[in-house]
């Protein structure tokens, strides 16, 4: 318990009318900047003899390379009874063993090395990725080639992944905000592959022979773009790759296409004991890059993203009914995103958070936006272009996903030019044609005994049992 | 999960020309007023990562004011009067008038005044905070760097530190040199007891309804009997419930000074130039005193076994730390060592016993300074057992993993591999960006200045295998042990 009062505000002379600060500070909210344009980098671009498009960027400051492969091979393939296999798939062929080494081999050297090969996999691709310090590369992008191209799939790693499969899903009730996350994705793609969960008989189901035919069916250098940066020269690095590469032969590769989803509004309640309901609305909308989409992407900003949207501050800063609230516009490829909002708030304000939550939302429809709040978010998107390109693995990865996307290569400068002409007006338009709150999907998970109102007199109640 | 600093503490043969290339880039200047100013140019992009970091977390709070670092953390978002502020005397009375009517509010709970008069005072106390949150702008600093094009504008409490974490465009410096100097003198804590709400919803989601928070919670409470290591990070629920404004400001005005603080720019900075920037505005910032004798006592030596359950609506987890001392000693360092050696990777002893060969656990990390490292603090492993395998499976097959440790000597080819690995991840730290603006705050504040980064890697090259033999068995002891289970509630899931 010290006096410190000496140094409370200095109301001292030469502070500015009492606030604080010298009298020649400027007012932060004058201040103005030239927005600096990126600078933006531009990989080389070459085409392997099996057909294999490749990214390469030079970057020799760090004695490091990495490298990831996009395969178009994602969740939305796998068969029906078999929801899942990806995942598996993915784990498997990382740990599996690869061309000549077995899985613990495989480990060993590259945990030796201090490198990494890892594959991951969504809803669209699975990626192959390697990162090494440079002395290192021929040997790691031995392995990463192995891995991608001769994958050993061990039955006994096979059986470990999907038992930790397993556990995964006996644990996935463990937390209220994941499985509101699970619910809520699989409601607003209700009809489409990306809506479908995994279960313990799906996992069950994959055999081995199902991630052969996986491998065989998609991993083609043709169905496939490399991204490759660090610590190498171009030349000597396209050689290495036509050699580490050459057993990998073309193929045809047919990508089914699908119906977008059609989701059942409803509200759908999960029943937990917590102290906390997790609230998520909304409902599919445009594919990325369609009219639309980037008006959508500014009003999901507007809604939802950070300390300034119109859900943080009339749900947490002004009331303080959550620490974690917000929204966006998600991307879609291939069928629409959804725009959406969340809250996860005291359980005895559930239905009141909701109501407010959809006001928002109501509210965007009904009257257009300020021009100063549409600056602000405008100003945000333009100003941050600068970090598009702050590292050149981002830079090339994200040019190898637009390309296999087929998206036009000046994508993202179509998408700033319509950033920068959007009127509220415009705003207003895309809002009540695409975001319609009586076809929201609204998922609660929370406990019903502590709720302020029944969900029901919200709207059409749906109860999911916990699987 | 090891933390990033865990990860930099096991610095291992830097390649030479690398380390001297940063550490000659390096520019450190202290202000007459005791900041430490770091600067790091990097060219790659036009953009400035920045980290402001103060000595000051959870340790320093008073008993019965757990979480306020926390708190306080939160309300230096809020602005200062020439910093969101509509009307600054109107505000200003505004405020006052909040605390009187909570004031009011308290002494008629406290006198156990009747229903009516609280229910009139909680109306007039809510109705002062209406009115004082037309007077100011909601969250003005989020405004004014959103506006610039922000990236990752965060902060975040442990128990040894706080830091403030931004990246803006470079031509922003001065903006964000106007606002901290601003808050470092002038933070208003407008809309507290709003956020005092805000900050009661966090801790429901990260320590009540988050299994692994919850967990956290009651193993560090049995580890630590008399440390504040044991408290609760965001406080309990009484705590928070009990913030007041001035208890608050008090201890804002007790810690968070220049003399206390590292600020690191890296990236697009000429520091010749822009150290006169950094001087004309956190030049001007008073210095404050330094860090009070806070009589943080010392966890007394634990001389039995401590077992503590939680009964929760969750799958089952396991918790174990044994005490052990922090950096400088030496035995610190080699802890280090014998995380990696038991958690790094696929190939590491406890993640290929456990989750490969016996398929007992789904997952096991270890920690090797948990929860802060500024006083003696714990070495931590964690596991989720895989059915139908328990929690009591995974605590033999650990005990006896941690038994080979004392009993063998790690063989030259599995340190070679922690070593190899710890540089690896060292160098990509040293990649740059908010990673690096970090770490070198945390070094220059901590560890006698960030030249340690460089010579660190001078302790672990001489660390033997049996040294690990003789902390092993030093530490790795049933009476030095801690043990948290999470047990699945009974009846509905």
């Amino acid at each position: 318990m010290r006096a410190l009062w000496m140094l409370w505000v200095g109301l001292s002379l030469g502070f500015a009318q009492g606030l604080g600060v010298p009298a020649d500070w400027p007012d932060p909210f004058k201040m103005q900047f030239p927005r600096i344009q990126p600078t933006p980098f531009r990989p080389f671009e070459v085409t392997l003899t099996n057909g294999l498009r490749v990214l390469l960027m030079e970057d020799r400051r760090l004695p490091f390379v990495s490298g990831r492969v996009y395969i178009r091979a994602g969740s939305i393939y796998e068969p029906d009874d078999k929801v899942g296999l990806t995942g598996i798939f993915a784990a498997v062929m990382r740990t599996g063993g690869a061309g000549e080494r077995s899985p613990d081999q495989v480990d060993e050297i590259l945990e030796t090395l201090a490198a990494s090969v890892s594959v991951s996999s969504d809803s669209l691709f699975t990626s192959v990725a390697f990162e090494t310090l440079s002395e290192n590369l021929d040997q790691v992008l031995q392995i990463w080639a192995d891995v991608l191209v001769r994958p050993r799939f061990a039955p006994e790693r096979l059986e470990l992944e999907k038992g930790r499969a397993l556990e995964a899903i006996r644990r996935r009730n463990d937390q209220p905000t994941q499985i509101a996350v699970r619910e809520f994705v699989r409601r607003i793609n209700e009809g489409h592959p990306a809506g479908r969960i995994s279960s313990a008989a799906s996992v069950r189901a994959i055999s081995r022979d199902d991630l052969l035919a996986f491998h065989q069916r998609f991993f083609k250098p043709n169905n496939a773009i490399l991204a490759i940066t660090g610590d190498f020269r171009i030349p000597e690095m396209v050689g290495r790759l036509e050699r580490a590469l050459a057993g990998w032969r073309r193929g045809e590769v047919s990508l089914p296409s699908f119906p977008p989803p059609t989701p059942r509004p409803a509200i759908y309640f999960l029943q937990k004991e917590t102290n906390q309901s997790v609230i998520y609305m909304g409902l599919p909308t445009v594919t990325a890059f369609a009219p639309g989409y980037s008006e959508l992407d500014l009003l999901s900003r507007i809604l939802g993203d950070g300390f300034n949207s119109r859900l943080f501050l009339e749900v947490r800063t002004k009331r303080g009914l959550a620490y974690a609230t917000g929204g966006a516009q998600s991307q879609g490829f291939g069928w629409p995103g959804f725009f959406y909002g969340a809250s996860i708030s005291r359980v005895e304000k559930t239905a009141e958070v909701i109501e407010l939550m959809l006001a928002q939302f109501r509210d965007l429809r009904e009257r257009p936006v300020s021009q100063e709040e549409l600056e602000l978010f405008r100003n945000n998107i333009l100003n941050a272009e600068v970090f598009r390109f702050t590292s050149r693995q981002a830079v090339a990865e994200r040019i190898a996903r637009t390309r296999m996307l087929g998206l036009p290569p000046d994508y993202y400068e179509q998408y700033v030019r319509q950033i920068q002409a959007a009127t509220p007006a415009d705003l207003q338009r895309v809002m009540q044609q695409y975001v319609r709150p009586e076809a929201f999907v609204i998922v609660v998970v929370g406990d019903k005994r502590q709720f302020d109102r029944p969900l029901s007199s919200l709207g059409n109640v749906i109860e999911v049992p916990l699987e | 999960m090891r933390s990033i600093v865990g990860l930099l503490l096991l610095v291992l043969l830097l390649p030479g020309a690398l380390a001297q290339q940063l550490r000659e880039q390096i520019r450190k200047y202290t202000l007459d007023n005791g900041l430490r100013v770091l600067m790091v140019p990097d060219k790659t992009a036009p953009v400035i990562h920045f980290n402001l970091m103060f000595d000051v977390g959870g340790v320093d709070e008073a008993p019965g004011l757990g979480g306020i670092a926390h708190m306080v953390e939160h309300m230096a978002f809020k602005g200062t009067p020439s910093i969101g502020s509509l009307d600054w005397p109107k505000e200003k009375a505004a405020l006052e008038a909040i605390d009187k009517a909570r004031a009011e509010l308290d002494q008629a709970i406290a006198r156990g005044a009747p229903q009516a008069e609280i229910e009139r005072l909680t109306q007039a106390f809510n109705k002062a905070r209406e009115e004082a949150q037309k007077l100011a702008l909601p969250n003005p600093i989020d405004q004014l760097f959103t506006n610039n094009g922000e990236q990752g504008l965060n902060a975040s409490t442990g128990y040894d530190r706080t830091d403030y974490r931004v990246s803006l465009p470079s031509n922003r410096l001065e903006l964000y040199l106007r606002v901290y100097a601003d808050v470092m003198m002038n933070a208003v804590f407008r809309s507290f007891y709003e956020e005092v709400d805000v900050v009661l919803e966090e801790r429901r989601q990260r320590n009540e309804n988050d299994p692994n928070g919850a967990l956290t919670e009651v193993f560090l409470r049995a580890a630590f009997q008399v440390h504040p290591y044991g408290r609760p990070l965001i406080g309990s629920r009484e705590e928070i419930l009990g913030y007041r404004v001035d208890k608050a400001l008090e201890f804002w005005r007790t810690h968070y000074h220049p003399n206390r603080a590292v600020l690191v720019l890296v990236g697009d900075v000429e520091p010749e130039r822009d150290i006169q920037l950094v001087r004309r505005y956190m030049g001007v910032v008073p210095r404050g005193p330094e860090r009070p004798n806070l009589n943080i006592p010392t966890e007394p030596p634990q001389t039995a076994e401590r077992r503590v359950t939680l009964e929760y609506n969750a799958q089952p987890a396991l918790r174990i730390g044994f005490h052990k001392p922090t950096y400088p000693n030496r035995d610190a360092y080699v802890m280090d060592m014998i995380d990696a050696i038991l958690t790094e990777g696929r190939t590491s002893r406890l993640f290929r016993r456990l989750v490969i060969q016996e398929q007992a656990a789904l997952n096991v990390s270890s920690s090797s300074a948990s929860p802060g490292f500024r006083y003696p603090n714990l070495f931590v492993i964690s596991a989720q057992p895989r059915a139908p395998r328990t929690t009591a499976d995974l605590e033999r097959l650990i005990y006896e993993e941690l038994e080979r440790l004392k009993n063998e000597p790690v063989s030259p080819q599995e340190l070679q591999k922690v070593r190899n690995q710890t540089r690896a991840a060292y160098l990509r730290v040293l990649q740059g960006g908010p990673g690096l603006a970090q770490t070198l705050a945390f070094y220059e504040l901590f560890f006698g200045g960030y030249q340690r980064i460089f010579e660190e890697e001078a302790i672990y090259n001489t660390i033997t295998a049996e040294e690990i033999q003789q902390v092993a068995r030093k530490y790795f002891t049933p009476e030095n042990r801690t043990v948290a289970t999470l047990v699945t509630k009974g009846g509905s899931r």
